[in-house]
């Protein structure tokens, strides 16, 4: 009998979870009938972050960039940031899509009917506000608060490992050869501190400021990170990098091919990319 | 038409003043920058007697290279004016840039692999030369392509019609290509917006080069000058007209080739510098040309220093700051020339 109530609880706080209405990250207010059973992500941190939550099955498609984990590579792609493609989104019958803020893509589906939630995934902070807001339009909160506890620990543990270090080295990031960098607000720049580097870039630039080649020899960084192909070639073909310190002592840190999503990703594999950064800084 | 042969002792005033002009963008734009030098170490430096690689690795090279592409920009447009009688022809309006950057990129495709560094991949830093030469055949055959749509250079309407049409399409293949690493975006923006930011020695070397080869672009004010009488007076002149306006042609494609290959795709310089000058030296080429060239070099050299000192230390991209500058400049021109109708 007492099962019997359990199940019959469990069953009343779902049917009392949904009809949902909350705010997203734009803050759009978006309404939910029921539990989503198709969804839709069309941003690799948001398709990342839902299978964590043990959600993988019920999407439907993603979007190309998506290649994580596994079992996501086979859905139907949609297209990126800036080539998607809503009429095969819209024909998929998604009765969620989770979208970037970025683009205009949410109101092309909007006004196709769909129900989109908008995440917002840059600082360091928006990783724990989107997994706890993607569990609950999911409706599944535990799980979120276990997640979030997860990451935490994981997070906590690369950070506890990095602080015995006894240097902070000097470091700069480069993450096109534009070149665009990283500020320390930025989710990046905060992963640069635990892993206990210091970034050299100051904090007035923003986010993503595109630097001058001049002011990185001038702070002479003890180690550079790269995430794009060929990025030591380019680096040490450039006038004047040559003095640079990273640069006479091979101390280059080049993450592509997989790697990088680790780093680029606000999702729920972020200690993984504390530690690739914590390794690269302190071997 | 009367042409009005500048007296010389202007024309030698305005080249003594250019001269001054370049030389002061180069002492600036050597002296300021996203790290402060003092003077008086800038000019220890200069003289050999100190060494600082942030002056002589980066910014000497970036500062030289940006004379050299603005001056190679603004003699290609003087030419264009010249041999299409039209005020608007400029590397920009005949699509031959955006034929020179589509050849520079179809290069990086085919030999480098595509990757994201484009007018900073280490293909360009390692072969500029080759580099530039299918900048260059892009160069001509984007020039050749308006040529042909305009059906000669006859109707001026046609003629920047069609070099704004190629233009736009050879802009459409590059983005294409380059898009195929759309992580990359930001980079692609970079490319076409114009970056001296990465131009070194090598790169100074490879424009010295290309300028030298072009030099006899200036010996040719004559032929332009013929033409401005229109065709057929020039033919009764007894020129070979055709031959020479193809080698015309071919000089300019050469400078914007080299230029678009070190530096990116950087509107307005080719276009309002040429302007600019024709009131201050006059309409006769043989000292337009030379004039362009200074006065292209020196305005680069600013509006590059201003893109790196504006929101040091970080930088905006050259050609944003060149179409500010160039865009309400041509405005007023065109306001004025209604005016005077």
């Amino acid at each position: 009998m007492r099962r019997i109530l359990a199940v019959f609880a469990v069953f009343w706080a779902l049917a009392l979870a949904f009809p949902l209405t909350v705010k997203d990250d734009l803050g759009r207010t978006v309404s939910l009938k029921a539990s989503p059973k198709r969804v839709i992500t069309v941003l690799p941190s948001a398709t990342e972050t839902v299978c964590a939550l043990g959600a993988c099955g019920l999407l439907v498609a993603t979007d190309d960039y998506s290649d994580f984990p596994e079992e996501v590579k086979r859905l139907p792609k949609v297209g990126g940031l800036y080539n998607p493609n809503p009429e095969l989104i819209v024909s998929l019958k998604p009765d969620l899509v989770i979208a970037s803020k970025y683009g205009r893509l949410y109101e092309t589906l909007e006004r196709a009917g769909l129900t989109v939630y908008v995440v917002k995934t840059e600082t360091y902070e928006d990783i724990f506000r989107t997994v706890r807001a993607l569990a609950r339009i999911l409706g599944r909160e535990a799980a979120g608060e276990r997640l979030v506890a997860q990451i935490q620990k994981e997070v906590y543990l690369e950070e506890s490992r990095a602080a015995k270090a006894k240097i902070r080295p000097r470091v700069y990031y480069e993450i096109d050869p534009t070149p665009y960098t990283v500020g320390p607000d930025s989710f990046i720049g905060v992963l640069i501190q635990k892993a206990r580097g210091a970034n050299i870039i100051p904090r007035e630039l923003g986010l993503f400021p595109k630097i001058s080649p001049e002011f990185v020899v001038e702070k002479d960084p003890e180690v550079i990170v790269a995430t794009y192909p060929d990025a030591e070639k380019t680096l040490k073909s450039r006038p004047g990098f040559g003095r640079i310190r990273a640069v006479r002592e091979g101390r280059i840190c080049v993450f592509t091919g997989g790697q990088d999503s680790l780093l680029s990703r606000p999702g729920p594999r972020v200690a993984q990319g504390l530690r690739l950064l914590a390794d690269c800084f302190h071997k | 038409m009367i042409l009005v042969r500048p007296r010389l002792p202007r024309y030698g005033l305005a080249l003594a003043g250019l001269l001054l002009f370049v030389l002061l963008a180069l002492i600036l734009g050597v002296g300021v920058g996203a790290v402060y030098i003092p003077p008086g170490e800038v000019l220890q430096v200069l003289l050999g007697l100190s060494e600082n690689p942030v002056l002589t690795e980066l910014r000497l090279p970036r500062v030289l290279g940006g004379a050299l592409v603005g001056g190679a920009l603004a003699l290609s447009g003087a030419a264009f004016q010249g041999l299409f009688r039209n005020p608007l022809a400029d590397p920009y309006l005949m699509g031959s840039a955006s034929g020179a950057a589509l050849g520079v990129t179809l290069y990086a495709v085919l030999v480098g692999g595509l990757s994201p560094g484009f007018a900073q991949h280490a293909v360009f830093t390692h072969l500029p030369l080759s580099a530039t030469l299918t900048g260059f055949l892009g160069a001509v055959f984007a020039v050749g392509l308006t040529l042909l749509l305009a059906g000669g250079t006859a109707r001026i309407h046609d003629l920047i019609l069609a070099g704004v049409v190629v233009g736009s399409v050879f802009t459409g293949l590059t983005t294409y290509l380059m898009m195929q690493d759309a992580d990359r975006v930001r980079a692609v923006f970079a490319y076409t917006l114009g970056n001296l930011a990465f131009v070194g020695w090598p790169g100074v070397k490879a424009l010295v080069v290309f300028l030298l080869l072009s030099f006899p672009l200036l010996l040719l004010g004559r032929v332009l000058n013929a033409l401005l009488l229109g065709e057929e007076v020039a033919r009764t002149l007894g020129l070979p007209l055709e031959a020479l306006k193809l080698l015309i042609i071919a000089f300019a494609a050469l400078l914007i080739a080299a230029s678009v290959a070190q530096a990116g795709v950087i509107g307005f310089v080719g276009l309002i510098t040429p302007h600019l000058l024709r009131r201050l030296v006059g309409e006769d080429y043989r000292f337009l040309l030379p004039a362009s060239f200074l006065g292209g070099a020196g305005f680069l050299v600013l509006a590059d220093l201003l893109a790196r000192t504006l929101t040091r230390p970080a930088e905006l991209p050259v050609g944003v700051v060149t179409t500010l500058l160039g865009g309400p400049f041509f405005l007023y021109l065109m306001w004025r020339r209604r005016g005077r109708a």
